[in-house]
């Protein structure tokens, strides 16, 4: 059959100049179907006799955004935000994650991310569960972060009702049988597993500058499950931890592409007055310490001459990530900060993306242009609502470790420096034009307005935020740079760390005028 | 002041670009955004409509094509964003180029960004980085494309610049020579993905001496030789209007998009002087390259059977059938993927670490298969099962798990179009394959026609007893020989 398509092919290519596609496959062989032929036997680009004719719809004007929100009797939000098209994202986000476990066992945060879904009160397994969104056309999804737990849905807007009572089943009624249980401590395992095999080392380093940073507290516990307490979390344990923290007053019901009036109804039907599976007792251990920023130093020597999966080689490199506090996103620093990780910007020395990537940034321009034989230096902010840490993240050879942290410590520096009007500008537009572009796809605007309604009660609407980013001038950037300069470095290294400068000389490079290290007199080498 | 997590979530997402989620995203290979692109899966349209009536309201915008007189054809969808994307999507990859100018295309697609008649390198770069915007390239075996996304009123400049790289590149000897250095650089980096290393070798071997076997990027040889000259003829040869479409979505109104098209392209772009280059022909043959290596520590491997090209009847049919192998990954835990029995078979006999089924269309042929990674012990077990389980599709595979893979397949059709970029990709793709964009109902109606018997009808027609291409790479000394692999492609009573 290909074959003779093929041929069919040739021999019609030459003489039309377009139309190829309806002419390719000709008059196909014709294929008779037992069933009767309900099959229709028609290639793609000729259009299937019979179908309905569709109408379409048509915007007028530019999309506007409106944020809407309610508070029901028992504490919980509602929250939604009106889009275009036939698919809803729903779903229920919780003041819940790694942060809240100083007092039980860490890991359960990580362990209800892989329970989430699965089964409960009235479904009784995941299966039941995801072929019930399937009628409508829907997926799920459940993340936590350090200090957010999100169980989202997307489906058409028309089963919101169905999509609504199976969220607050799922977060409210999970049964968390030993069966399940017992898989998650086999998909956490090889989650870890997987964690450390894998060439890209920033969610490891990630946590270790989080472990630096804040130690033993909050944000700086782990946020992922250590392998001595896979076996010890069991229904108990997460069930007293869901007592306190999966409570009204911590959540948000959230809803993208709804209309406000019928969510609020349907928040009211399935989540106002629920008993949840873990009874109704009070919350009475409710963990509300604010992050205490520490600084500090975490290291991981390994062996990372052979970290490569394939044949071809994969160099030996050293990573290090070196941060300072910034600050949480509810202070108005948090978009000069903003601005600053723009401007800062980075990547790997070879990677793939035309200009837009930000090839002009300062880790581009002054560090990975400059000094070829750096691998990596990318700036990462990560905020949260007491704290921030904005950080650099670097990587070369081992036996360049020390040279590479004074080219990270002098750009830490500069930052309090001279900033130029050109690159700030370019700086806002590109956070700008990040903003709005993350914000087309409907998982993105159903976490943000998430998120903000949970920390805020409201939500600042995306023009309103381009505003105060186009407010940020020169002297905004120096002050808080300057101010994060005062502070403490967290540093996490892995890899080969022989040549790692101490953590003293790095604290002293960072306040030192020129970001230098301090000079080291051997006699011996 | 009040909480800017928007700017958060957008941070995280810039800097973490491989991070979308896997959910909302499950096709997310479609976009791939490096320079060696390549669909493992075709996605066709949106869809959802339940009435049996002579007409449909659908909440989305009408898909808008005019086609000028040079043969370009404009298409474009307007959501009303603040936001656009808008970029050419060029009917020519790797697949026109014979053996001493392979990697040509790709080569072509990284000059695009080096200069015009009008703007250095530096300027074209400072311009974009300036406006907030990105523009990027991919060559795949059959398409080539470079694209922008933008604010919506920049769109008149992204129009421009794209008319300007791939009509005015200065293509000059100093930037060739620097830029076969960063494509050798590019090369060794792909050489570190073995699921890139893996789809390289096994079109090698299915299409074994002909266009399709080659890689997009080219041999090392032919890197370091490809001249000025071979780039401009592949140029005058293939950036022909009829062969090009401009496609936008996001903010763009189509009315706008046709002017700037007909002023930028309009008197430049010529239609083909005499005929248009034969499609070279590709022949699938059953066959396997194997290349063993005891010291990595997992094996990566994938089998394929021939299957259609884009626009063949039986696509759809080959992609609920994909659907119903489906994808696990051993961090999903059990339930992630129930839908999938292969997944719940590998899931409790822990015979691999991740699988991937693909359906990968060309013009007039296909690959359809499996791509696994496992360990070495079980890669025997792994394929034994993979292929008992294909059997079953062809003879016995059920009505009520059919039905579940239809549903599924639309969902994540149809989630996938979100965003102006996801859709503008759509828009571009079933231009070049179909000639037009298929309304949603009709491809509706196209998957519900598919039964239990038809799978069992088609997957027989193209899997049943058929030769099967296999690329195997690292511990594999467990991988059956070749003519066992062959027997298992026939049903084994057990």
């Amino acid at each position: 059959m290909a074959a003779m398509v093929l041929a069919a092919t040739r021999l019609l290519r030459g003489s039309s100049s377009w139309g190829r596609s309806r002419l390719r496959f000709g008059t196909p062989a014709y294929r008779r179907f037992s069933s009767g032929g309900a099959y229709p036997n028609i290639p793609l680009s000729s259009p299937l006799p019979g179908v309905p004719k569709p109408v379409f719809a048509t915007v007028d004007g530019q999309e506007k955004f409106e944020t809407k929100i309610t508070t029901l009797d028992n504490g919980l939000r509602v929250a939604s935000q009106n889009k275009f098209g036939q698919f809803c994202t729903v779903g229920i986000l919780i003041n819940s994650g790694s942060r809240y476990e100083a007092k039980y066992l860490s890991g359960i945060a990580h362990f209800l991310e892989k329970l989430a879904f699965s089964s409960t009160d009235r479904f009784g397994s995941k299966d039941e569960i995801l072929l019930t969104l399937e009628k409508h056309g829907g997926i799920c999804d459940c993340q936590t972060s350090r200090d957010t737990t999100m169980y989202a849905v997307s489906a058409d807007s028309k089963g919101l009702e169905t999509v609504v009572g199976l969220l607050a089943d799922v977060v409210l009624h999970p049964q968390l049988t030993d069966e399940e249980i017992e898989m998650t401590r086999m998909a956490v395992q090889f989650e870890l597993e997987d964690l450390n095999m894998r060439p890209d080392p920033e969610p490891l380093l990630t946590e270790m500058i989080h472990e630096a940073a804040y130690r033993e507290n909050t944000v700086g516990l782990h946020r992922f499950c250590p392998t001595e307490n896979i076996a010890k979390i069991n229904r108990e344990v997460l069930y007293s931890y869901l007592r306190n923290y999966y409570t009204p007053d911590r959540m948000v019901l959230a809803g993208v592409g709804v209309e406000h009036e019928r969510l609020v109804e349907c928040a009211r039907k399935h989540l106002l007055g629920a008993h949840p599976a873990w009874g109704s007792e009070a919350a009475v251990q409710v963990d509300r310490s604010v992050a205490q920023y520490t600084g500090g130093i975490a290291k991981l020597e390994r062996d990372m001459s052979n970290v490569s999966l394939g044949p071809a080689p994969f160099p030996e490199l050293t990573h290090i990530m070196i941060g300072l506090e910034s600050c949480s996103f509810l202070e108005a620093d948090f978009i000069p900060f903003a601005v600053l990780n723009m401007m800062m910007g980075g990547g790997g020395s070879f990677s793939a993306g035309g200009p837009g990537k930000g090839m002009f940034t300062r880790l581009y321009l002054n560090v990975l242009n400059r000094h070829h034989w750096m691998y990596n230096a990318t700036s990462y902010h990560h905020s949260y609502e007491d704290t921030g840490l904005l950080c650099i993240h670097a990587s070369a050879d081992p036996r360049q470790v020390r040279e590479m942290v004074e080219i990270i410590t002098r750009e830490f520096v500069l930052t309090a420096g001279t900033v130029d009007v050109v690159e700030l500008e370019r700086a806002k537009t590109q956070l700008m034009s990040m903003l709005m572009m993350n914000l087309e796809a409907r998982p993105v605007i159903f976490e943000d307005v998430g998120r903000q309604v949970l920390a805020t009660r409201s939500r600042k609407l995306p023009h309103e935020l381009c505003a105060l980013i186009r407010d940020v001038k020169p002297e905004d950037i120096k002050r808080v740079a300057s101010k994060m300069l005062r502070g403490k470095p967290a540093v996490a290294a892995l890899g080969d760390l022989t040549d790692l400068p101490t953590y003293e000389h790095v604290q002293a490079a960072l306040s030192s005028k020129d970001g230098r290290l301090p000079r080291m007199y051997r006699l011996f080498r | 002041m009040a909480a800017a997590a928007a700017a958060v979530a957008a941070a995280r997402s810039l800097l973490l670009p491989a991070a979308r989620r896997r959910l909302w995203g499950f096709t997310e290979r479609l976009l791939v955004g490096g320079s060696a692109g390549r669909s493992l899966y075709l996605g066709g349209n949106r869809l959802r409509s339940t009435q049996a009536a002579t007409q449909v309201v659908l909440n989305v915008p009408e898909t808008r094509v005019t086609r000028l007189e040079n043969g370009l054809r404009v298409a474009s969808e307007d959501s009303g964003l603040s936001t656009c994307t808008v970029g050419l999507w060029i009917d020519a990859g790797s697949r026109y180029e014979n053996e001493k100018n392979n990697g040509t295309a790709h080569f072509l697609e990284h000059m695009a960004f080096k200069g015009t008649k009008k703007r250095s390198q530096l300027d074209l770069e400072l311009e974009i980085e300036n406006m907030g915007a990105h523009l990027n390239a991919y060559t795949s075996r059959e398409q080539t494309v470079y694209y922008a996304k933008a604010f919506s009123k920049d769109l008149p400049r992204a129009v421009e610049i794209l008319a300007d790289i791939i009509q005015n590149s200065t293509l000059g000897e100093a930037e060739i020579e620097r830029e076969r250095g960063v494509i050798l650089r590019e090369m060794q980096e792909v050489e570190t993905n073995l699921q890139e290393v893996v789809f390289d070798y096994l079109h090698a071997t299915a299409y074994q001496n002909t266009a399709l076997g080659r890689t997009i990027l080219g041999p090392t040889e032919n890197i370091k030789s490809i001249n000025r000259k071979d780039l401009v003829d592949y140029i005058t040869t293939h950036y022909k209007g009829p062969r090009i479409v401009l496609a936008a979505a996001g903010g763009v109104s189509h009315d706008e998009l046709l002017e700037l098209a007909k002023f930028h392209f309009g008197d430049s772009l010529s239609t083909h002087q005499g005929e248009i280059p034969a499609l070279p022909p590709c022949k699938f043959t059953g066959s396997e390259i194997r290349v063993r290596d005891d010291k990595m520590p997992l094996a990566h491997l994938a089998i394929a059977v021939e299957a259609v090209g884009w626009a063949h009847p039986d696509t759809i049919c080959l992609m609920v059938a994909n659907t119903l192998i489906g994808n696990w990954d051993r961090s999903f835990g059990g339930g992630m993927n129930l839908s999938s029995k292969l997944a719940q078979l590998t899931c409790h006999g822990n015979l691999c670490h991740s699988f991937q089924s693909f359906n990968t269309s060309y013009t007039d042929t296909g690959l359809w298969g499996i791509y696994m990674v496992c360990e070495p012990a079980t890669v025997a077990d792994m394929l034994f099962v993979v292929q008992k389980e294909w059997m079953r599709l062809c003879t016995s595979v059920t009505e009520s798990e059919v039905a579940r893979a239809k549903n599924l397949l639309k969902t994540n059709m149809l989630l996938q179009l979100d965003g102006s970029t996801p859709i503008c990709e759509d828009i571009g793709r079933q231009m070049l394959c179909y000639n037009r964009r298929i309304p949603i109902p009709e491809l509706e109606a196209r998957i519900d026609a598919i039964n239990a018997e038809t799978i069992r009808e088609v997957c027989t027609k193209y899997i049943y007893d058929k030769s099967p291409a296999v690329a195997a790479v690292g511990p594999i000394e467990q991988l059956p020989d070749f003519n066992q692999i062959r027997s298992n492609m026939c049903w084994l009573r057990d």
